[in-house]
């Protein structure tokens, strides 16, 4: 009974959370809202027994990636040029009901496709027991330094370019 | 009850949206949440297949790394994005379609 | 002595070096450019001397260096083109450098007397340096190219000193006029090299020598002229041009122009004796194409017709002028009769009293001041009793003008009696050369009667401009004024030339070596050349004067005792009638204008039509500028522009332009359907056509593309059979 409130509510968050993202007409908004969905995530992850999964989602999406956003969001500012140097107008950067048209359009023919694929798929697949949860703390722990050893390193180092990168690439300049 | 089309369907869902939302916004930090979307689907695809048809590990691993690839993507993209607006003073997509400043 | 690169090429780089440092030091060092100027000259005259009196030591008519380096070589199989540079000394040139190089000296020191208060003092000395070294080169040459070369930079020199004082606009003048005229003969001269060139495959000395002793000339003609004789006349026609002999002695009398001590180094002492000098070493050539009559006569005309003409100049820089154009005519007219070494003699002779004269003629010139107009007196007219006023100019200007009008025991007497004996000789044989001989005695009188006239009109009787004449200072001696005349006289004195006082063997100094002149200087068609050859000029083990024998040529051998004696009796009779002719000319001069008992203007009046003439220069100038250029080569010029402009333009031009524009309107019509409408406009019609569908495709817009990737992705999937 539990587990089945705490998926519909995440559930319900991840999707809200999508859509606001989607709709929302304000970029702060939508980063909020963003952050609500990201929360549901982490929220689904615990309902299918990955709680380190769950944690690394909470602590690196939410305390992380989407603070970064607000803070991109403040440091450019409402830039809001309405028209480009050529004196066409522009469209606005939160969209406009072309693109909305546009976007359906696409969204509608990659939904026939995906669902064409997961028709595909489900027709094969067949429940299985599942088994009981367990913590996965342990078992990834060593998993990241026996199995995907290579990766894990590739990864970090992955993260070191990127925190060097950011920090050369932002770095104000002269001229 | 909850099976393994409830998670592939809220995952559909998440990249959905973030298609429309690559396609819809004009704002490159926008386009960005959309990007992030996208990439919290797959990783949900991860965990559920791990969880439901394999009953190991792998899929855990996996979107772990998705997290951290999506982390290293979020600060370079949004250190181009600053530097993008230091030039431009602006970060409507539009914009940035010349290969020369 | 052996000689090596370190014993001759002293001779000739120590000026040009001189020239070369000076050039960049003149404008701020003058008087140390002057210096070395001077310097080098006087170390280049003592290298000479070394060179000279080796070769009097040796005393040999055979004696010669001749050193070659191969300058370029583009020999191809049998075709030789090949060129040597390099050094011949004989005797004769050995001659040349001793006197190039001590009247050079003596001209340069007085130069720093004459040109001293110059503004251009310095750059005097630059092309002193220049000119000198180009002569030593030209006199040490071994082939005409050279000698050509170095010939052309003296004219170069000759040019930039007679148009020194080029703020004037006669100087200018002159100096363009002395260049082209000189120029025609050196066109013919370049002829001429080419045609040895063409028969011989060599332009050295030697080598033509050989090859006309092994007779490579005979049978040769060009359009119908034997090859020897257009050869031959060419290398004259050089001669003619840079010796003012007639018809190009225009030019020399203009030259005046320059500054006084140029006018005695180069337009009376070396530079025109050059063009004796190529005739003298070109000797077997003009024997070999029978020019030697036509030589004659030029020499004669010469000598006979500029004598005539210094006779009314009153400008004493143009009486020296003209009897330099004279005894350069003597000199010609003794290539002409065969007098071989009396012609060279009469070259250095000559060159030391004419330049004597000149200084002389500059000192008295740059003692007489013009306070009114500030200019220097150059007309005789304003002298008189100049004697008393500069003692020691006068004793020089008096020894040579003895030199030069050929009283006995002075070197002008020896070598132009020799001339005219000579001439006399040929007259009796050919009775054609009568005229030659005939103009030169009449010369010699002329010669005796304007020097003369020259000397009692400067020296002699009152003064006639008093204030002048009492504002000239008193002569004092000075080591850069005085001096070089005086050593310059003493070698007008005959014995140093002929061995004996009078230059006809009278008296015998010593039982050997008598008339050395007459021993060393032997014709180049008496010596067997067939042997020799050029050493490399690193080959420094030089014949030793043992291995010649002492000299066997004088002018009598190998003739028979008959024929010496009838020579040696001509030549006495000669010598007489040239000692007759001599005093008559003093004698009528110093009544006209001594003692005045005659009155020179009754001559004037009496033959009035030829006065003009003379005071006309025989109207030569006029008839080269209304004559020849005016009548001749500005009509040439008009008929020339006909054809440029009438026929070639008219027709060629412009019907080729009625051509042009037919084709012009079929390729217009080509050009605009073909080209621009259809493959021009075509080409950016497609490329408009592909352009809108590129652009829309590759926009630069990242949703657009995004787009393309779903649907492209999409479209795959669809396709994939699942």
């Amino acid at each position: 009974m539990f587990e089945n409130t705490l998926f519909f509510l995440s559930a319900t968050l991840t999707i809200v959370g999508a859509a606001g993202v989607v709709f929302s007409k304000n970029l702060m908004h939508a980063c909020v809202l963003l952050l609500g969905s990201l929360f549901g995530i982490a929220g689904l992850y615990a309902t299918i027994g990955a709680d380190f999964l769950a944690a690394s989602q909470l602590v690196i999406y939410a305390g992380g990636v989407v603070i970064l956003m607000l803070f991109a969001v403040m440091l450019t500012g409402g830039s809001a040029d309405s028209s480009n140097k050529f004196g066409i107008e522009k469209i606005p950067g939160m969209g406009s009901t072309k693109t909305y048209v546009i976007a359906g359009f696409s969204v509608l023919v990659i939904s026939f496709t995906i669902l064409k694929l997961m028709a595909n798929f489900m027709k094969s697949y067949k429940a299985g027991e599942l088994p009981a949860f367990s913590s996965t703390v342990e078992e990834i722990g060593t998993l990241l330094v026996t199995d995907h050893v290579l990766a894990f390193e590739i990864s970090s180092i992955l993260l070191l370019g990127a925190l060097v990168g950011a920090a050369v690439i932002a770095r104000p300049r002269k001229g | 009850m909850i099976s393994l089309s409830s998670y592939l369907f809220i995952s559909f869902t998440l990249f959905i949206a973030g298609i429309a939302v690559m396609i819809a916004r004009k704002n490159i930090i926008a386009m960005m949440l959309g990007i992030e979307l996208i990439l919290n689907s797959a990783a949900l695809n991860f965990a559920a297949y791990s969880r439901f048809v394999n009953n190991n590990l792998e899929g855990h691993l996996m979107s772990l790394f998705i997290i951290v690839i999506a982390a290293a993507e979020a600060a370079v993209g949004l250190a181009i994005v600053i530097r993008f607006f230091q030039i431009k003073e602006t970060i409507h997509i539009d914009d940035a379609a010349q290969l020369q400043s | 002595m052996e000689y090596t690169i370190s014993t001759i090429a002293p001779i000739v780089l120590l000026p040009f070096f001189a020239f070369v440092i000076n050039a960049f030091i003149v404008k701020r060092f003058t008087s140390l450019a002057v210096f070395i100027s001077c310097a080098s000259i006087i170390g280049s005259f003592f290298y000479a001397a070394r060179v000279f009196f080796d070769f009097l030591n040796v005393f040999s008519a055979d004696y010669y260096i001749h050193k070659t380096f191969t300058w370029f070589d583009l020999s191809y199989g049998s075709f030789p083109f090949k060129l040597d540079m390099g050094i011949y000394i004989d005797n004769m040139t050995a001659t040349m450098l001793f006197m190039v190089t001590g009247v050079a000296s003596l001209i340069h020191i007085f130069s720093t007397y004459y040109m001293h208060d110059d503004k251009r003092y310095g750059r005097f000395f630059v092309y002193l340096s220049l000119f000198t070294s180009a002569m030593l080169a030209l006199v040490l040459s071994e082939n005409l190219i050279s000698v050509f070369i170095f010939w052309e930079l003296m004219g170069f020199c000759s040019y930039s000193l007679i148009g020194f004082y080029y703020e004037k606009e006669g100087a200018g003048n002159a100096s363009i006029k002395a260049f082209m005229t000189t120029r025609v003969g050196d066109v013919f001269f370049l002829l001429g090299i080419l045609a040895i060139w063409s028969v011989v495959g060599s332009v050295s000395f030697v080598d033509i020598y050989q090859a006309i002793g092994m007779g490579k000339f005979n049978g040769l003609y060009a359009l119908g002229i034997p090859l020897a004789t257009f050869a031959g006349f060419s290398i004259f026609m050089g001669t003619i041009g840079k010796s003012a002999q007639f018809p190009l002695q225009v030019w020399l009398p203009d030259a005046m122009w320059g500054p006084t001590p140029c006018s005695a180094l180069i337009h009376a002492a070396t530079m025109v004796a050059a063009g004796v000098y190529l005739s003298l070493r070109c000797y077997p050539l003009m024997e070999a194409g029978h020019l030697t009559m036509f030589i004659a006569y030029i020499g004669g005309i010469t000598a006979f017709g500029a004598a005539t003409i210094a006779l009314v100049q009153t400008d004493i820089k143009a009486v020296l002028a003209y009897s330099t154009i004279s005894q350069l005519g003597y000199m010609v007219l003794g290539v002409g009769v065969g007098s071989y070494n009396a012609a060279f003699m009469h070259l250095i002779t000559h060159a030391v009293f004419k330049a004597c004269l000149f200084l002389s003629a500059g000192s008295v010139i740059h003692s007489l001041h013009d306070h009114h107009t500030h200019a220097h007196v150059q007309e005789m007219p304003r002298m008189g009793g100049l004697r008393t006023k500069m003692p020691y100019t006068f004793l020089a200007m008096l020894l040579c003008t003895f030199a030069i009008a050929g009283i006995p025991f002075f070197s002008g007497f020896v070598s132009k009696d020799r001339i005219l004996g000579d001439a006399l000789l040929m007259a009796l044989d050919n009775k054609a050369y009568w005229g030659p001989a005939v103009l030169g005695f009449g010369g010699a009188l002329l010669t005796a009667f304007y020097m003369f006239r020259m000397m009692f009109l400067t020296f002699f009787g009152e003064p006639r401009d008093k204030e002048l004449y009492d504002h000239t200072k008193k002569e004092g001696l000075s080591w850069n004024r005085n001096v070089p005349l005086l050593i310059l006289s003493v070698f007008t004195l005959g014995v140093f030339f002929s061995g004996s006082l009078t230059g006809q063997g009278f008296i015998k100094v010593s039982s050997e070596k008598y008339e050395w002149f007459k021993t060393l200087i032997v014709n180049p068609t008496k010596t067997d050349f067939s042997g020799r050859q050029a050493q490399p000029l690193s080959f420094t083990a030089n014949p030793s004067g043992e291995t010649f024998s002492k000299s066997k040529y004088d002018s009598t051998y190998g003739l028979s005792e008959e024929k010496a004696h009838h020579i040696h009796h001509v030549h006495h009779i000669g010598a007489l009638v040239s000692i007759i002719i001599a005093f008559s000319g003093v004698f009528i001069s110093a009544m006209m204008y001594f003692w005045r008992s005659w009155n020179p203007g009754f001559w004037v009046s009496l033959f009035s039509r030829w006065y003009r003439a003379l005071q006309n220069k025989y109207y030569f100038d006029d008839f080269y500028i209304k004559g020849l250029i005016q009548k001749g080569l500005l009509p040439l010029n008009r008929l020339l522009a006909f054809i440029d402009m009438g026929l070639y333009d008219r027709y060629a031009i412009d019907g080729w332009e009625k051509v042009n524009r037919a084709l012009f309107t079929i390729s217009k019509w080509f050009d605009n359907i073909i080209v621009d409408t259809v493959a021009v406009d075509g080409t950016g019609a497609s490329v408009r056509f592909f352009n809108v569908i590129l652009r829309t495709i590759q926009s630069g817009k990242i949703q657009f593309y995004f787009i393309m990737i779903i649907l492209v992705l999409t479209g795959y999937i669809w396709t994939l059979k699942i």
